[in-house]
């Protein structure tokens, strides 16, 4: 079986599952007593401190870890005072994927995106719904050599135009992703990130010179919500936001709502004016609807009335793009042209039904539309 | 009238390594802090104060540090003898941590069979985690299946070490290696992560008895082993209270640190906070007023 066929048949599915989604870790977590076939790549962005300590430099958190101690994440360790990913090639989770599952919407519409995750996570969202691979250490799941080679060479075969490093929390296998984009823009493959947002500005100011698309789960507006549900800050996340809206990446920014917890009109009010402000009224918003997981199953769905109004709220804040998720079929799936309100993209789910654009533009006003067309 | 007991026990002139001791030292180790502990007259007649024959016994170690500050055979196998003697069949002991290469590297010839104790990680085929998280306060973690699903009393057999985030490292957190995301735990000095992981249902129904493996303590630059400042202390501590066993020995290495010329450890910005967070969850007693030391040395 060729790599085309192996991920086509199903087999990459197969990993997917075996990495976590709905399995649990019982009879993951069993390799018969073998030591894990953990990657030990140098990592990038930390320092060196006496007695063998180090701190991470990658993300906010700046952990300060003593020899044979990992980082918040889970995937990267100390060993001797030098800092190792242990993850670096080893992708626990692949599919071909529409690339409007991430969801981009404004980027190469209708097309396919090789995607990867490996284990880690740099954040704890208890309402997380890939927690089973992002929530656990690398040798908790079954994952694939897959090097930065082979995920291009996957592309190609499976003629994808990109690469999305999606699933758990890209930014913790920094080091995989960075090499992968630099081989997939040599083979004119576009590399879309699907992050958190919670890195750096140096590593992210990096990233940028080598991806094409980075898509921000922008959590709430509420520090207080990423204390307490996140486990994260929400400051970095901003910075973020703003760094990529300066650089040529072209962003997008997703807002899971939950019921109760970041759903309050005024505060969606405040998000949607500030991210027009810093980020631009261009940049696309998603509204996607909450389904009860990972320690969140107390909660319902989110009404579609509420991801409604909210979509309402953004567009008076002057954002051109709102978008609303998770209920296939919405007119709020659809790309409209802001200026003579023609439907240019008409979705049903993850399934492109029409697109209008044409060179960029609406064909209708000629009105250019913001994105990544081709 | 103090509220709980921590006993220690010395070895005059201490090897310098723990694998450098001879076996019966550790026995006489055992028998005298035990009996110290429970007040019985023989260390068998201790145990089954402790445990009951039915019991199925966890003996927790910590093998992170392997192999030179671990908590290897040559400290926890002795004290599986007694659990044996004492009438717990051995099938129903298992000496336990999170992967069996971590317990190889600490010494332990791993072993799944019925007619011996059992010595083997999580991550054994068979055993692995929960399936779901169990969520108490602010943990959610997916526990070990040796402990939830084989065990019914558990003994923290932790080695004591200064720990650069949580201050120190002894009993309690011990149990970071019975679930699968130790690293969500470790920031604000792991407090209140470690009490409230040793008040979540299982461990808390399950901790019978505190073992510190202080034989050498690495009073600074812990946890991994640090030779430059790693006593050789011939000590072993005893407690039913995980709270009390765990605040003496923050003492034990406060005594060091001074000694040494070294910060404490609050000076250092590190306090073990999560000490007086458990005492607040009612898992014992952290002050010295409510502790009753007992120290001997055995001959």
């Amino acid at each position: 079986m060729n790599r085309r066929r192996f991920l086509r048949t199903g087999a990459a599915a197969g990993i997917a599952a075996s990495s976590g989604l709905g399995a649990g870790l019982r009879n993951l977590y069993a390799f018969g007593g073998q030591a894990p076939n953990l990657a030990h790549v140098e990592a990038r962005y930390y320092k060196k401190l006496p007695d063998r300590e180090v701190e991470c430099e990658l993300c906010p958190r700046k952990c300060r870890l003593g020899d044979k101690e990992r980082g918040y994440c889970g995937v990267r360790q100390n060993d001797g005072g030098t800092y190792y990913s242990l993850v670096y090639g080893k992708a626990c989770s692949i599919n071909v994927d529409p690339i409007e599952k991430k969801p981009f919407f404004h980027l190469l519409p209708g097309t396919s995106a090789f995607s990867f995750a490996t284990a880690g996570c740099n954040v704890n969202c208890k309402f997380c719904q890939n927690w089973e691979i992002s929530q656990v250490r690398p040798e908790q799941v079954r994952h694939v050599d897959l090097p930065p080679e082979a995920a291009v060479a996957a592309a190609e075969e499976n003629r994808c135009r990109s690469i999305a490093y999606t699933y758990s929390e890209p930014t913790v296998f920094y080091e995989y992703m960075f090499d992968t984009a630099v081989l997939a823009r040599r083979s004119r493959i576009k590399s879309a990130v699907v992050s958190g947002g919670h890195i750096n500005p140096e590593p992210l100011a990096a990233l940028t010179k080598v991806v094409d698309a980075i898509k921000i789960d922008l959590k709430s507006f509420d520090p207080a919500f990423y204390k307490t549900y996140v486990h994260g800050s929400l400051e970095p996340v901003l910075e973020a936001i703003k760094l990529i809206s300066k650089s040529p990446v072209w962003l997008e920014v997703v807002y899971l709502v939950i019921p109760e917890l970041n759903d309050d009109p005024s505060e969606v009010r405040k998000m949607a004016g500030w991210l027009a402000r810093e980020a631009g009224p261009d940049v696309p918003l998603h509204f996607t609807r909450f389904y009860p997981q990972y320690l969140m199953k107390n909660l319902p769905p989110t009404p579609v009335s509420t991801l409604e109004s909210l979509r309402r709220t953004a567009l008076a804040e002057g954002l051109r793009f709102v978008y609303l998720g998770n209920i296939p079929g919405h007119e709020g799936e659809n790309t409209y042209c802001p200026k003579c309100r023609k439907t240019l993209i008409r979705r049903n789910g993850f399934e492109i039904v029409e697109n209008a654009i044409s060179k960029g533009a609406c064909p209708i006003c000629q009105s250019p539309i913001p994105g990544r067309w081709s | 009238m103090p509220n709980s007991k921590v006993v220690i026990v010395r070895v005059p002139n201490p090897p310098k390594r723990p694998g450098d001791y001879d076996p019966k030292t550790i026995d006489r180790m055992y028998g005298l802090g035990l009996r110290l502990l429970t007040g019985q007259a023989a260390p068998a007649e201790a145990i089954r104060s402790v445990f009951s024959p039915s019991d199925r016994v966890g003996i927790k170690v910590n093998a992170i540090a392997a192999p030179e500050l671990s908590t290897g055979p040559r400290v926890s196998l002795p004290f599986a003898r007694l659990l044996s003697a004492a009438g717990i069949p051995p099938r129903n002991i298992i000496v336990w941590d999170r992967t069996n290469r971590e317990l190889a590297d600490a010494g332990y010839k791993l072993n799944l069979e019925s007619s011996a104790f059992q010595v083997y990680g999580t991550d054994t085929a068979g055993a692995g985690y929960a399936g779901e998280p169990t969520q108490h306060r602010g943990i959610a973690s997916l526990f070990s299946a040796i402990l939830t699903d084989r065990l019914t009393a558990s003994v923290s057999l932790a080695v004591l070490k200064d720990h650069g985030m949580a201050g120190i490292t002894a009993g309690m957190k011990n149990y970071f290696g019975a679930i699968h995301n130790p690293n969500k735990y470790h920031d604000d000095h792991c407090d209140p992560y470690v009490a409230e992981l040793s008040d979540s249902p299982p461990v808390r129904s399950r901790h019978r008895l505190t073992i510190l493996d202080a034989l050498l303590i690495q009073y600074h630059r812990g946890p991994s082993f640090n030779p430059r400042w790693a006593e050789p202390a011939g000590t072993l501590v005893f407690s039913l209270d995980p709270v009390a066993a765990d605040a003496v020995g923050w003492r034990m290495i406060a005594k060091l640190r001074a000694a040494k010329g070294l910060p404490t450890l609050e000076e250092d910005g590190r306090p073990p906070l999560y000490i007086e967070t458990a005492e607040k969850l009612g898992l014992g007693h952290s002050r010295e007023s409510d502790i009753q030391v007992v120290e001997e040395t055995v001959g």
